[in-house]
């Protein structure tokens, strides 16, 4: 079994690709659940904006 | 498979110099680790890490005035010329290394390594009338840009659509994305007129609340509250 060190020795420049990692695309979105709500709700104070309705979405058609 | 091995390796060797950044930034006067030595990364897998944290690499000197050290200095010196960018890359890719020259020549000025000049920009038209989604996902992964007082065409663009970036954070919020809602947070401490309805300074502290385990949007949590504290450049 190769150890860590080793494993680290034999990544070289030209097995990474860095431009995937610095030009990322954006990732899928999960939305908050209820409990993370409340702690939304909790830490916003005076801010309303966070917790408004979404923004309505233009119809298809 | 040797690909996405090194992809987990660089991954775990970024979130390391981005918790060393984190921490240095959280003390306001703590000299960053030493990410050299001490069990961190070693050799290219170093070296792309830098790449990918780029000038972030110097905000505690940045924001807090902390002295670089020579080894990350020279970290950042062997780093920009292990990855230059492609002439045809990505804009993200273009800036992040100009930016990373940028923290080199400001860090380090007198640098045996560093340029004396500016660098010139890489073209920022990309930006211009892009959808406030797709905007506010670009600033975030420049978000090594988003220092006071310095000036660049990725921050002009900000600066003029600060009401979409402020869409593009709660958007970034309510999808949990927790990285890109930290880096367009730092934005919004930069911009004019950001709505006192966003409850930016309350938000921040939610996203740190939700993503604050991922150094990397730590990091960005930090660096927005020192910024719109007033922190030096």
């Amino acid at each position: 079994m190769a150890s860590a060190e080793k494993i680290l020795d034999e990544v070289r420049v030209h097995d990474i690709d860095i431009e995937a990692v610095l030009d990322p695309a954006e990732p899928d979105g999960v939305y908050r659940d209820s409990r993370e709500c409340v702690a939304l709700a909790l830490s916003s104070g005076g801010g309303s904006l966070l917790l408004s309705p979404p923004t309505p979405r233009p119809k298809k058609g | 498979m040797k690909q996405s091995g090194t992809s987990a390796l660089l991954q775990d060797a970024v979130l390391d110099m981005a918790s060393s950044v984190a921490s240095a930034l959280r003390g306001g006067g703590h000299a960053p680790d030493d990410i050299t030595t001490g069990g961190g990364p070693s050799g290219d897998l170093e070296l792309a890490a830098a790449r990918v944290l780029g000038a972030d690499l110097v905000l505690p000197t940045v924001l807090c005035g902390i002295p670089p050290t020579a080894d990350r200095l020279d970290l950042i010196r062997r780093t920009l010329e292990a990855f230059p960018p492609r002439p045809e890359a990505p804009p993200t890719v273009r800036w992040s290394h100009w930016a990373l020259r940028r923290a080199l020549r400001q860090a380090d000025p007198s640098g045996s390594g560093s340029d004396e000049r500016r660098p010139p920009e890489p073209d920022a038209a990309w930006l211009d009338g892009v959808p406030w989604p797709f905007l506010t996902h670009q600033l975030a992964v420049l978000a090594s840009l988003a220092l006071p007082g310095q000036d660049c065409a990725p921050a002009r663009a900000a600066r003029a659509r600060t009401l979409d970036v402020a869409r593009g954070f709660v958007r970034a919020v309510r999808r949990r994305d927790w990285l890109q809602a930290a880096g367009a947070g730092r934005w919004l401490t930069l911009l004019p007129d950001v709505p006192e309805t966003l409850g930016l300074a309350a938000g921040l502290d939610f996203v740190e609340l939700m993503g604050g385990d991922d150094p990397r949007v730590l990091l960005q949590v930090r660096a927005a509250r020192l910024t719109g504290a007033g922190a030096l450049v």
